[in-house]
């Protein structure tokens, strides 16, 4: 656990020195942020309420989950592992004295940290300014924590699964864009609620739900019930997504030819 | 001057098509890309179902006529990337000093540079630019339009970076600037222009020109005019003239890095 621990911390560190990237991050999230307040403001231009939704709470909501996409997705890092495999380089890295998958998790969450906490702010001085305050309360901030490091760690580990396909076909980018879109479109731009009821029971059961949906809600409209259920969906998830990125990972491996050199 | 043109077509042609058929050697990652991004193009087809089940028309368009706009995002897009890929990475090639191979060609080096390579998930793009004609209503008038269109877009969009990328001849973290508004134009790019206020459709037309690459496209495809027909021809010829005009600016002040790089 001790060297875990000391490979988050080098990794922090190591991203703290080039903080200065996350400003660029934070334009392109100001800018998809304007075009997502435009498009709602227009939707409801002519009613109060959408789906239970007021104004002021859709702009938070897609505030809250954008935030959490451009905070916790960490495409270079994902893309490094698929070209690890695809040059063989990954045979570096799987002799060493640990778990090669707990790693990557661990690395990832180090390099999500910083980037995580700033964009945090970003989306509390946003909404702030430009929606209102929030009705929150201190009280919820422990429950929030949970779910959001939940949802961190679940999507993480389901892009790293996707990056360990690579292992079966050389470029796995593709997987990568149906899981992106999928939680784009289920669950970050529009919430849960706006969906037919048809596909709302099919929604439940797709990672956007314990990813973008389970934390967005508890921030917006908290109440104990909605967080069990989020919190009991996120554990299961994270179980299963465990278990089959280990099992992508031993089967996988057996695949890797190194041809010395 | 007119041989020299269609010579200059040709080799790039020829760039192109070597560069698709080595991407073609894995044909497994090949079909993947492609198909995958179809599917990942038509997956904003359910944002938009569930958008317009709340409200009848968003912009004043109906839902067609948004995946339309998405269409023409879409094909135009596919055309950048597939026919300039090097466009968007052109800052990468400034600032490393991997010009060079290209400057001792006897043929125009913007050209030889934007066409030496192609990004094959683009043919996605441009097959699903296809596909939503399809769903729009095709006709042989519609299919005429529509290519013409997405040519116009796609050199705009290569164009447009390649004028933001140009400014790493002099500032060296301008690379930021290009990936910036490349990324901007494509967000903009699929949503109705009716939903932005008219100060922000200013900087549609100038800063970000996302306006002439897919918002008047695709108003010649909801109704076609002569004038706005010729409007798209000498926007794409004033975009052209001031990319080269900035890019030859800028070569004069390129250094090499005295780099080996074969080109296969």
């Amino acid at each position: 656990m001790k060297k875990y621990l000391h490979i988050y911390k080098v990794t922090i560190l190591d991203n703290i020195q080039y903080v200065s990237n996350i400003v660029l991050r934070i334009l392109s999230f100001a800018i998809i942020i304007f075009v997502l307040f435009n498009l709602w403001k227009y939707m409801y231009s002519d009613q109060e309420t959408i789906n239970g939704y007021s104004k002021s709470q859709i702009l938070w909501y897609v505030l809250i989950t954008e935030g959490i996409w451009f905070g916790v997705r960490n495409k270079n890092f994902t893309n490094e592992i698929s070209d690890s495999i695809k040059s063989g380089n990954i045979a570096y890295s799987i002799n060493k004295p640990y778990n090669y998958v707990s790693y990557l998790i661990v690395k990832n969450l180090g390099d999500i940290t910083i980037k995580s906490l700033v964009f945090v702010l970003v989306v509390s001085t946003i909404g702030t300014i430009f929606i209102g305050r929030l009705k929150f309360t201190i009280l919820q901030i422990p429950f929030v924590l949970i779910a959001l490091i939940f949802s961190a760690l679940i999507f993480s580990i389901i892009d790293i699964s996707i990056s360990l396909i690579s292992f079966w076909i050389e470029d796995a980018m593709p997987f990568h864009w149906v899981f992106d879109k999928l939680v784009l479109i289920f669950g970050t731009i529009i919430p849960i609620e706006m969906f037919p009821n048809s596909i709302k029971t099919i929604f439940s059961f797709f990672p956007t739900y314990p990813i973008m949906y389970g934390p967005a809600k508890i921030i917006i409209d908290f109440n104990f019930n909605i967080f069990c259920k989020i919190f009991l969906v996120q554990g299961i998830y994270l179980i299963c997504t465990i278990i089959i990125m280990n099992l992508l990972y031993k089967e996988g491996v057996k695949k890797v030819n190194v041809n010395g050199g | 001057m007119l041989m020299e043109v269609k010579k200059q077509i040709k080799i790039s042609l020829l760039s192109i098509k070597y560069s698709i058929m080595m991407q073609m050697l894995n044909k497994v990652t090949f079909i993947t890309n492609v198909i995958f991004m179809i599917l990942n193009n038509a997956s904003f087809i359910i944002q938009w179902m569930v958008l317009f089940n709340i409200k009848d028309n968003v912009g004043g368009l109906s839902f067609k006529q948004v995946i339309l706009l998405w269409g023409i995002a879409s094909g135009t897009y596919g055309i950048a990337h597939l026919f300039f890929e090097e466009a968007f990475n052109l800052s990468k090639l400034i600032v490393n000093g991997k010009l060079d191979s290209f400057i001792v060609q006897p043929k125009n080096v913007l050209i030889s540079v934007v066409t030496s390579r192609s990004k094959i998930s683009a043919l996605g793009d441009l097959i699903y630019g296809y596909i939503v004609l399809l769903f729009y209503g095709i006709t042989i008038k519609r299919f005429i339009i529509f290519t013409f269109v997405n040519i116009c877009g796609g050199i705009i969009i290569a164009e447009i970076s390649i004028i933001y990328n140009s400014f790493c001849f002099w500032f060296v973290k301008a690379d930021i600037l290009g990936d910036t508004i490349n990324n901007t134009m494509l967000n903009f790019a699929t949503y109705p222009e009716t939903i932005f206020k008219k100060s922000v459709k200013l900087i549609l037309y100038t800063i970000i020109p996302v306006g002439f690459s897919t918002y008047m496209p695709f108003k010649l495809m909801l109704k076609f005019g002569i004038r706005e027909f010729f409007l798209l021809i000498i926007s794409v010829l004033i975009i052209s003239l001031l990319t080269f005009g900035i890019f030859n600016k800028g070569l004069k002040k390129y250094s090499s890095s005295n780099l080996m790089v074969s080109r296969i």
